[in-house]
């Protein structure tokens, strides 16, 4: 299907009027994309009747130098420069209808260091573009020397443990249940009893900003006092992710402030704020020695369907280069979508200096992160101590497990609750690093750790048989040989 | 303290709870992999009759004793520090590596590395450099073997103050306290090491085991040479081999003889002459059968063959293993 | 009170076959091996003293051990942990930490505040001696 369209050169090509992109130059099977490209990789669904050829170049040409009809003032340009070449279509394994078509773009179509300008290029115009039923964005290559323009995260994971003196498991948090309607001393008392029972962390939940309820500051003094308290009761350092997210950036700059006045370690975004914003408070967290929590409000309205949208990983990408320290990531086994092959390619774009190409898990291209800072992933949503050995497993070390029901649901407290988390999650270290089968001896280990532990004793009963196993929407497509090195 | 049982053999220790009624003996020795190991000792070493029957009885006791202590019979830790004495050349350091393997395969030392040491290593030089040192050592060889080459370097009787004392109390403290973590093996030349252990009984009273390893007869190095040839991918043509008879008598006879070490150096020597000999001749097509064979005047071309004596025969005191 | 800093400051405190195991852990992962040791368990105190230099190069964790012991010989009444720390490229730092010793009677952290504008607290974290009477 990769044949020849024949492109146009010369006058042919700029006689006025309509002429098909293909023809006009951005469909180029035999270029070889430049280590200095950014290459992304669409899945198309042309409308019926329409060459997939055709409809893929036409993305390339959308989604940089073209329009609608041909123009003169292109040859006032390096205009063979800028076109985006569209190199390769490819069927969508078992899908009909449905083409892999891989774009590259020259270094210079960007400008650097900024997610806003990728994103306009990238998905800003073309989704609406009619000759198409629906698109997706599955995967991008950064060329290391784009990488390079971006901070990354603020503080990295190393950076991260090492200024909370935590390390060798992953760090416990909880969300503050209910969501809304608690008062800042009320709120402040949940974040005390989670702390002080042993979670690393508590977290706002993504709407809660300053409502009727309980305004901001009200929110952060009282949280402050609670992990001050929490934090010489234990020994331990403790932090509570402060949202900041606001209307106004002279609003989340004034809240961030006040949050690091207070003496707290970490502040939250939502990725509603937008790009820009992101990367403003990815440079303020950096100046200020502050760890950054981002919580992907929002993204499920265009990651989830596969045939139309972005997909998580590229948010995962974007974040990393845009600089924020935590991201939701998935939990596979909790409530919420996450197919564990395309979660585990989430993971690795996070944690990883190198991503080989991972078809199996989404991931299409090779891609160097060029000694950028690590992102923690955040496992948030349905998950509760009985699942430990399957978290460890499936999750790994460099993680933030988020228990919020399974902590402030326990039913001898939340104190209770955070205890019984702790100590499963530290008997089951203990385990694997014994070199001992966790996860299929987890359920016994577990018991055995309740032995000594009655708040686990009851958090293992009251969620025994939990569980979420539903079929995820979102799943690699792919034919395990059939598809080439790029 | 350790639950050295289980440590790095599963296969002998399959946590049963209850002790089997029956012991395939076979099947146990093939598990610790010593029968492969004392079969390697058999046919990659030669001659040392007295050493091999030596290892192979202590081989045998561990066995048994591991056994023992699955079917909960009584048994005590086997005290298994050693001391391999004999000239220069006999196969000291090579047996200690493959008596590493047995115990390793017996599950007697946890993970059977070998740390082979001298004084130098062990001994500061000056206070308090001593006791780091020996520690530092004696860490690295927990799990293994520790090799200590020349020990009566340890012991400088003409020097009351000496740092090696130091060295030699944290040794034999370690050595009884910690019998599980480590072997300790002392190695060193005869005479030498029967005074080493005359005055020092601390030594004397933790070895369980002394080997002493025989030099070898002119008909054992003639096949130690064969041996290492046919390890290089070479072999002895017939006058060659003729020659390397006399090499072998002469050799013996001269200043810094040191067994099969000598006898190495020479087979290098030897390949670096066919070499010669070989790229001498530009001109002519070469056969496999030349690249493998080495000729008489390979042999012969050594001062060892001309008039005076500790010519080529001077072996610097490389004494590296 | 409990320290609860560390690795597996929630579980019983580990037995020496336990500590036996994890540090083997860390030698099977090729990591450094630490022993540090503070009679000041504030949590910002990142600098403990070390018990001689990281142990490099060990195969079996008996070595640490007897380094352990002998730590505990000397500074039995402070807190005592290990750590294993990996040098490979993008960590360098720490990977595991955990306490193996605490002092008989812990001492316990006040929390003092002082009010400045508005509803503002500072808050700064002392140690003080164990609240139990020392025998
Ligand atoms: N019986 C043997 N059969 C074959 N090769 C041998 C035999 N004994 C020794 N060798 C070889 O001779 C060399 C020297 O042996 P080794 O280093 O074990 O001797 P050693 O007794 O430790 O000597 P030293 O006391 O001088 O260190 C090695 O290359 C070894 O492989
Ligand atoms: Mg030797």
């Amino acid at each position: 299907m990769n044949a020849h369209a024949g492109t146009l050169r010369g006058k042919e090509r700029y006689r006025s009027g309509v002429m098909e992109y293909k023809r006009m130059g951005y469909w180029e099977p035999d270029y070889v994309p430049k280590d200095t490209d950014v290459i992304a990789m669409f899945r198309v669904t042309p409308q019926d009747g329409v060459d997939p050829i055709e409809a893929s170049a036409a993305v390339a040409g959308e989604s940089s130098t073209a329009t609608w009809t041909v123009v003169w003032t292109d040859r006032l340009t390096a205009a063979e420069k800028y076109r985006a070449k569209c190199y390769r279509v490819d069927e969508v394994p078992g899908a009909p209808g449905q083409y892999f078509a891989y774009i590259a773009y020259d270094l210079d179509l960007f400008e650097p260091g900024s997610i806003s300008n990728l994103s306009a290029s990238i998905i800003g115009n073309v989704f609406g573009f009619k000759p198409l039923k629906a698109r997706r964005l599955e995967d991008m290559r950064f060329p290391v020397a784009y990488v390079k323009t971006f901070q990354g995260p603020a503080t990295g994971i190393v950076v991260e443990r090492e200024r909370l003196d935590k390390f060798g498991r992953p760090l416990l948090g909880a969300t503050i249940k209910p969501k809304l309607g608690l008062s800042g001393r009320n709120y402040g008392r949940v974040v005390y009893e989670a702390l002080k029972g042993g979670l690393d962390f508590t977290k706002d939940d993504e709407n809660i900003n300053s409502q009727p309820f309980m305004h901001w500051r009200d929110r952060f003094l009282y949280c402050m006092e609670a992990v001050n308290r929490a934090q010489a009761a234990s020994g331990e350092i403790k932090g509570t992710y402060l949202n900041v997210t606001a209307a106004t950036m002279e609003d989340m700059y004034e809240r961030a402030e006040f949050a690091r006045e207070l003496g707290s370690v970490v502040v939250m975004i939502d990725l509603v704020i937008g790009y820009t914003a992101i990367q403003s408070m990815a440079k303020w967290a950096r100046r200020n020695d502050m760890i950054l929590h981002l919580h992907r409000a929002g993204h499920s309205t265009y990651t989830r369907q596969k045939s139309h949208g972005v997909s998580f990983r590229i948010i995962a990408k974007w974040m990393r280069l845009a600089g924020v320290d935590h991201i939701h990531a998935g939990t596979v086994v909790g409530k919420l979508e996450g197919d564990p092959n395309t979660t585990r390619g989430y993971y690795d774009i996070c944690r990883e200096d190198f991503n080989p190409m991972k078809l199996e898990h989404g991931i299409f291209f090779d891609q160097s992160w060029a000694s950028l800072n690590k992102l923690m992933p955040v496992a948030s949503g349905g998950i509760h101590a009985g699942q430990m050995h399957q978290l460890l497993d499936l999750l790994g070390e460099d993680v933030v497990l988020q228990f919020g029901g399974g902590t402030i649901g326990h039913p001898m407290g939340i104190a209770a609750g955070a205890t019984a988390n702790r100590v499963a999650l530290e008997a089951m270290i203990l385990a694997r690093n014994e070199g001992r089968d966790y996860l299929h001896e987890g359920p016994e280990i577990l018991a055995k750790a309740a032995a000594n532990c009655t708040p686990l004793k009851a958090a293992l009963e009251v969620w025994k048989d939990v569980s979420f196993n539903y079929q995820s929407t979102d799943t690699p497509d792919f034919v395990p040989t059939a598809l080439a090195a790029v | 303290m350790l639950d050295l049982q289980c440590a790095n053999n599963s296969s002998l220790c399959g946590g049963a709870a209850s002790p089997p009624s029956g012991f395939d003996l076979r099947k146990e020795a093939e598990a610790a992999g010593i029968t492969e190991t004392l079969r390697e000792l058999e046919h990659e070493l030669i001659g040392l009759k007295p050493v091999k029957s030596r290892v192979r009885q202590i081989a045998s006791l561990l066995l048994i004793e591991r056994i023992r202590q699955r079917a909960g019979l009584v048994s005590s830790p086997p005290t298994l520090h050693m001391s391999f004495t004999g000239n220069p050349g006999t196969g000291k350091t090579t047996v200690a590596l493959r008596m590493a393997k047995i115990l390793h395969g017996l599950g007697f030392v946890r993970r059977g590395q070998v740390i082979s040491v001298t004084r130098d290593d062990l001994v500061g030089q000056y206070i308090g450099h001593t006791a780091p040192k020996t520690k530092e050592i004696l860490k690295k060889a927990m799990g293994g073997v520790l090799f200590i080459d020349e020990a009566y370097y340890l012991h400088r009787p003409d020097n009351e103050r000496d740092y090696g004392q130091e060295a030699i109390e944290i040794l034999l403290q370690v050595m009884e306290n910690q019998r599980e973590d480590l072997v300790v093996i002392l190695a060193g030349y005869g005479e030498r090491m029967t005074n080493f252990f005359a005055s020092n009984p601390g030594f004397r009273s933790r070895i369980a085991h002394h080997i002493e390893f025989p030099d070898y007869s002119e008909a054992e190095l003639l096949l130690i040479s064969e041996l290492m040839l046919k390890e290089r991918g070479y072999s002895f043509s017939a006058a060659a081999r003729e020659a390397f008879v006399n090499y072998i008598a002469l050799r013996m006879t001269q200043p810094f003889f040191s067994n099969a070490r000598s006898i190495r150096n020479a087979v290098d020597r030897i390949r670096l002459r066919q070499a010669d000999r070989l790229v001498s001749d530009l001109d002519r097509m070469l056969e496999i059968k030349d690249l493998e064979t080495i000729d008489s005047s390979d042999v012969l071309a050594s001062r060892v063959f001309s008039a005076s004596p500790p010519g080529e025969g001077r072996e610097p005191s490389e004494r590296t293993s | 009170m409990r320290l609860t800093q560390g690795c597996f400051s929630f579980l019983p405190d580990l037995t020496d076959d336990q500590i036996y195991k994890q540090v083997q852990y860390c030698l099977a992962n090729g990591w450094a091996v630490n022993i540090e040791f503070t009679d000041d368990p504030h949590p910002r105190n990142t600098y403990w003293e070390m018990w001689g230099l990281p142990m490099f190069d060990l195969s079996d964790a008996a070595g640490v051990m007897m380094e352990l012991a002998e730590c505990r010989r000397v500074y039995g009444d402070r807190y005592i942990r290990i750590s294993g720390f990996d040098s490979s490229h993008g960590w360098e730092s720490v990977r595991i930490s955990f306490l193996v010793n605490r002092p008989a009677q812990e001492p316990y952290f006040a929390l003092e505040r002082q009010e400045v504008a508005g509803r503002v607290v500072r808050y700064a974290t002392r140690l003080c001696p164990s609240r139990e009477a020392t025998p």
